[in-house]
């Protein structure tokens, strides 16, 4: 295995590793436009010049095999001075647009010109103009004037996505990326050319304008999408509600997690988060008239500690939901089923499976179905799924739902008559559907961004979300909803919030034993 | 540092001295009294009396530099030269800069606020949004100083205002042609870019707004 | 009995009347000779049916405002006493002037009338009286506002006027001794006379120093500019700051009346009160052998003129020296009174006695 010494640091890396990944390797960060560890090597943006000793010309980074006993210096004056120029070369044709371009503030052209350029600028000619707002599909946006030819996007259409919509196209200055004739980039993960993109060449046209990237907060989180669980960073402003209507959240990028998506993301899991911020549920309601959460809750466990006393367990039946956090769905199962005694509690709905392929789309669209299942609730029992019926039956008086659309899930008609038959119809979801239009009762809950909690992903990993910023008003987590209820009934719980639910599951339930939010870190575990 | 000065003997019988500051501004007074009889009579109108400007039917001369109230500056076909980069959103300590960017049909500009609000009761006029911004889009050269309303919202100065100074609130009809968010009859999104471009004849660099 | 009750009554009316009028004009030469002095033009923008005349519309325009703005009682304040406290204020201030003498005795009919609403012995002492009561309005106001602030404004107040009292009651007796009677009818005759026929026999002339302190001590006595700290319109808060609408303008009104009150005791005790030089009730007679006969009606016009002259142009030096001093600390302004006034008041007196006892060695 080679060794070799960067700034004065020996490493020893595998035999054909490049010298940027060994420099990565040391904590030393190379500047790079067309190099991304997710793609092959291309090698001609020349920004990762770095020395090595006994070599007569500045190397790039990227593509030089390291070799043992390799004196390699990333920081001298000649490194200093060979970027700087490359960079001349690179903005020669790049327009003054960054007052308007979206990318300005998370512009690596931006960023390495005032790390490696700040020269005093020596092209006095005519720049190249070339296509300024070309769409490239419904997603994407391209400004050829900025683009600086680093072929991140093409090599990822071809390598990721392996769609291979995009190309160079012509020569010399006149050289600029495209479509290929009758093509469109609308693959399903065209959304990441321009998270790749280093420079403001292609924007999204979903956040296109919509903020400056300074006004944005970042939060780490988890796709609430599909099961694969993708990890994500939540990007949102509070203080700007002007920017988009009100809206909190203005996008989402992936996050790196070699073991869950890597650098990417799907685009139904990008452009997924509006619900967010539409549609939410902003008031408790009982048959339409609004309720305080007091009085809500209080009837709530009166019905429950009712039947509880009675012993008409049997009567109440709670739909749980896969899009609920482990923690919650925990706190579902030991209030209806191991303190209340309710049989008929499963997150399992009769669900049609959305698209997937064999990359991170999955077909299940809930994020959480794996923790279901190591709780118990997501029991295989084809029995269950008969409860609307015994309900129409009159088999059942009472009906949690979470979340779940069931005029999507069983048509109108038989809500319709749900609604009528049934005693209490609970609806807790944070946005509006067709149950919470039939529902007796609503109680607004908060979305994954407002609250913290966990999912396990299809590949069991239990993966952290993390609270972004508060509930809407008047909406709570359905933990805080649950926890409620326990006091309400009297039944003693030791917890006062998801963490410590979490350190109680992973010391009740065997799959999660030991784990606490410490050591789920922001890449998660596998289940024991 | 200036240190405190020992008075005199003379200084500290403090009767004297009263009397000479006394005697300093009874001359004034009785000087300018004088004057203000004989300017009744229409006499010494050369010499003063006051200071004094007799705002608002006789303004003050202002600096060059002054800062007064904000206004945007215009391209030829009437359109605002603002670009909505938000960098004066951005630079404002107070916070009372809102816009809500828009695209522009020529790809060029590719930018302009769709909505550009200035709330004047909030504004501290430190002039930074003329200062940072790249286009010269925005002045504070009006040389508006009586900013007065009945209300908050009264302070607030939309497109329509900061696009034409001379225009006061309440307004009653809008006559921006450019797509805007306007609070005009109702609050919807008026004005079109076609009716900017018919009504000057030009045509913008890219006559199709989007190309492609 | 009848037509007495009615002659007093009518003096009564024309001093209030005077006074009230004064005070009230005080406001627009308080705005008007500031500005001129200031190189300003003034308050000159009320008007009515467009007719300005020079701001006079100012006091009028003040009224109406005092009259309508909202009378505002602290939530934890006592509401009789913070309604009682300007009453108290103005009122001892305005039955002051019942002892002040602003003419001559007037022959009407057989009948004598004193130009002079009340006929007292000791018309200074009750003045004195009246002047020191006026504290309590004061103290009140800052008590009753349930304040801290308007408590140590009180507070701040009455130690001022009571300190000030001291000075003001020696300087004055001084004067007392002089002329040696309380009456002030009897001591303004008493300075008719000249002294070696050429300068008239004022009170300033046989008691410069008594003047002096007198005038201090008076000017911090109306708690103005350079004595304002108990209110401190500025920045120091007063006893009145609970105060607002007419029960604010009465303490303003109150400053204005005391002005007016301590400017009619500088006349009479020491200008010679409705005195003109030379002037008897025959007529003028000049140290040079002149005598012009005036008749009576005109003699008694030309002392209350004087009067008010002298009057006038006390208000103006107060207003001249409220417009150019700086205000004092409140340590200098303790020093001042008991320190340097008292002192030199005590001294006075001590100087005037032993004058007194050589030239009159048998006493009165």
């Amino acid at each position: 295995m080679p060794t070799l010494t960067i700034d004065g640091k020996q490493v020893t890396v595998e035999p054909g590793t490049t010298v940027i990944q060994a420099a990565e390797k040391l904590g030393i960060f190379v500047p790079r436009y067309c190099y991304h560890p997710g793609l092959s090597i291309a090698g001609n943006c020349r920004i990762c010049l770095v020395e090595v000793e006994k070599m007569p010309k500045l190397q790039i980074a990227c593509n030089t095999p390291v070799a043992d006993g390799m004196v390699v210096r990333t920081v001298s004056e000649k490194v200093n001075q060979g970027r700087q120029s490359v960079l001349e070369f690179l903005l020669i044709n790049h327009p003054l647009d960054c007052p308007v371009c979206d990318q300005s503030g998370e512009c690596d052209l931006q960023n390495f010109y005032m790390a490696y350029g700040l020269y005093d600028p020596r092209f006095r000619e005519e720049k190249v103009k070339k296509a300024k707002a070309v769409p490239l599909g419904p997603t994407v946006m391209l400004d050829a004037e900025r683009c600086i030819l680093c072929s991140r996007c093409v090599r990822f259409t071809d390598e990721i996505s392996k769609t291979g919509e995009l190309g160079i196209f012509n020569r010399g200055d006149q050289a600029e990326i495209g479509l290929y004739p009758g093509k469109e980039l609308d693959n399903r993960y065209s959304g990441n050319v321009v998270d790749i993109c280093p420079v403001g060449a292609l924007t999204d046209r979903d956040f296109r304008f919509k903020a400056r990237v300074w006004y944005l907060s970042s939060s780490p989180s988890v796709c609430n999408g599909c099961s694969q669980g993708c990890n994500i960073d939540l990007h949102y402003v509070l203080d700007r509600p002007h920017l988009a209507n009100g809206a909190r959240v203005m996008r989402v990028k992936p996050r790196h997690n070699p073991e869950v998506n890597q650098w990417w993301i799907c685009d139904e899991g990008r452009y997924g988060y509006k619900f967010i911020d539409q549609g939410r549920l902003r008031q408790v309601l009982h048959r339409g008239t609004e309720i305080s959460w007091e009085e809500a809750l209080g009837q709530m466990a009166a019905g429950l500690s009712g039947a509880r006393t009675e012993g008409k367990q049997a009567s109440v039946a709670v739909l749980a939901s896969a899009q609920l956090t482990t923690e919650e769905l925990y706190l579902v199962r030991k209030l209806f089923v191991d303190s209340l005694g309710v049989a008929q509690c499963s997150a399992q709905v009769p669900a049609k499976p959305g698209t997937s392929d064999d990359f991170l789309m999955k077909g299940d669209k809930n994020p959480n179905t794996a923790g279901a299942e190591l709780l118990g609730l997501m029991g295989s029992d084809p029995a269950r799924f008969d409860l609307i019926e015994r309900a129409l039956d009159g088999q059942v008086s009472a009906l949690w739902v979470f979340g779940h659309d069931l005029v999507e899930l069983f048509g109108e008609e038989k809500v319709k008559r749900l609604s009528e038959k049934l005693c209490q119809l609970v609806f807790v979801g944070s946005n509006g559907n067709g149950t919470s239009r039939y529902a007796h009762w609503v109680l607004p809950s908060a979305v994954y961004a407002e609250k913290d909690g966990t999912f396990v992903n299809c590949h069991g990993r239990v993966q952290r979300i993390v609270k972004a910023f508060e509930p809407l008003t008047d909406s709570r987590p359905e933990w805080e909803i649950l926890l409620t209820l326990f006091r309400r009934l009297e039944i003693p719980v030791p917890w006062k919030g998801p963490e410590e639910i979490f350190a109680g599951l992973g010391a009740g339930i065997p799959a999660f034993a030991g784990m606490t939010y410490e050591k789920v870190g922001l890449q998660g575990v596998h289940v024991c | 540092m200036r240190r405190k000065r020992e008075l005199t003997f003379w200084e500290r019988l403090y009767v004297p001295e009263i009397i000479r500051g006394t005697w300093l501004t009874s001359r004034h007074f009785f000087r300018n009294l004088f004057l203000h009889t004989a300017h009744r009579f229409g006499l010494l109108k050369g010499i003063p009396a006051a200071v004094t400007f007799q705002y608002p039917e006789q303004p003050r001369p202002l600096a060059p530099r002054f800062r007064s109230r904000h206004r945007l500056t215009a391209r030829e076909e009437g359109t605002p030269r603002c670009v909505g980069c938000m960098l004066c959103e951005t630079v404002c300590p107070a916070r009372c800069i809102t816009i809500v960017a828009g695209e522009h049909p020529d790809p060029n500009v590719e930018k302009y606020p769709v909505r550009f609000d200035i709330d004047l009761g909030v504004c501290v006029y430190c002039g930074y949004c003329v200062e940072v911004c790249p286009e010269d889009a925005i002045r504070m050269d009006t040389n508006i100083l009586d900013v007065a309303a009945y209300s908050r919202d009264g302070m607030k100065l939309d497109i329509h205002e900061l696009m034409d100074p001379a225009l006061r609130k309440p307004l009653a009809e809008c006559k921006l042609k450019f797509p805007h968010r306007c609070a005009i009859h109702g609050g919807g999104e008026r004005g079109s870019w076609e009716a900017v471009y018919n009504q000057t004849g030009s045509d913008p660099a890219g006559s199709d707004p989007i190309r492609g | 009995m009848f037509a007495d009750l009615l002659i007093k009554l009518a003096l009564a009316g024309i001093v209030f009347f005077g006074v009230l009028n004064l005070a009230g004009l005080h406001t627009w030469v308080e705005r008007k000779q500031s500005a001129v002095m200031q190189d300003r033009i003034g308050a000159n923008r009320a008007s009515i049916l467009g007719i300005r005349l020079l701001g006079l519309f100012h006091p009028l325009a003040d009224a109406v405002k005092m009259f309508t703005k909202e009378d505002f009682v602290p939530a934890n304040g006592d509401r009789f006493l913070h309604a009682l406290a300007p009453f108290l204020s103005v009122f001892f201030a305005l039955v002051a002037f019942a002892g002040i003498p602003f003419g001559d005795r007037l022959i009407l009919g057989g009948r004598v009338i004193e130009l002079q609403v009340a006929k007292i012995d000791g018309a200074l002492l009750y003045v004195f009286a009246m002047l020191s009561l006026g504290v309590y309005g004061v103290i009140l106001a800052g008590f009753a506002s349930r304040n801290n602030y308007a408590m140590m404004g009180g507070l701040r107040a009455s130690a001022q006027m009571l300190s000030y009292e001291i000075a003001l009651g020696i300087s004055v007796v001084g004067v007392v001794m002089t002329f040696g009677t309380l009456d002030l009818q009897e001591m303004v005759r008493a300075q008719g006379a000249t002294l070696g026929g050429i300068v008239p026999r004022w009170g300033i002339f046989l008691q410069p120093v008594a003047f002096f302190v007198f005038l201090t001590a008076a000017l911090a006595e109306t708690k103005r500019v350079p004595f304002d700290l108990p209110e401190g319109e500025s920045e120091i808060i007063g006893y009145f700051v609970e105060y607002s609408g007419m029960k604010f303008g009465m303490f303003f009104l109150t400053d204005f009346v005391e002005t007016v009150l301590v400017a009619c005791l500088a006349t009479t005790l020491f200008f010679g009160g409705w005195q003109v030089p030379f002037l008897f009730p025959d007529g003028f007679h000049f140290p040079w052998g002149a005598a012009v006969p005036v008749h009576q009606w005109t003699y008694i016009l030309l002392g209350v003129g004087s009067f008010s002259l002298k009057v006038l142009t006390f208000c103006w030096l107060f207003m001249a020296i409220r417009w150019t001093l700086p205000r004092f600390r409140y340590d200098q302004l303790m020093r001042l009174g008991w320190k340097i006034l008292f002192p030199i008041a005590v001294a006075n007196l001590l100087v005037t006695g032993a004058i007194l006892a050589i030239l009159h060695p048998g006493g009165w």
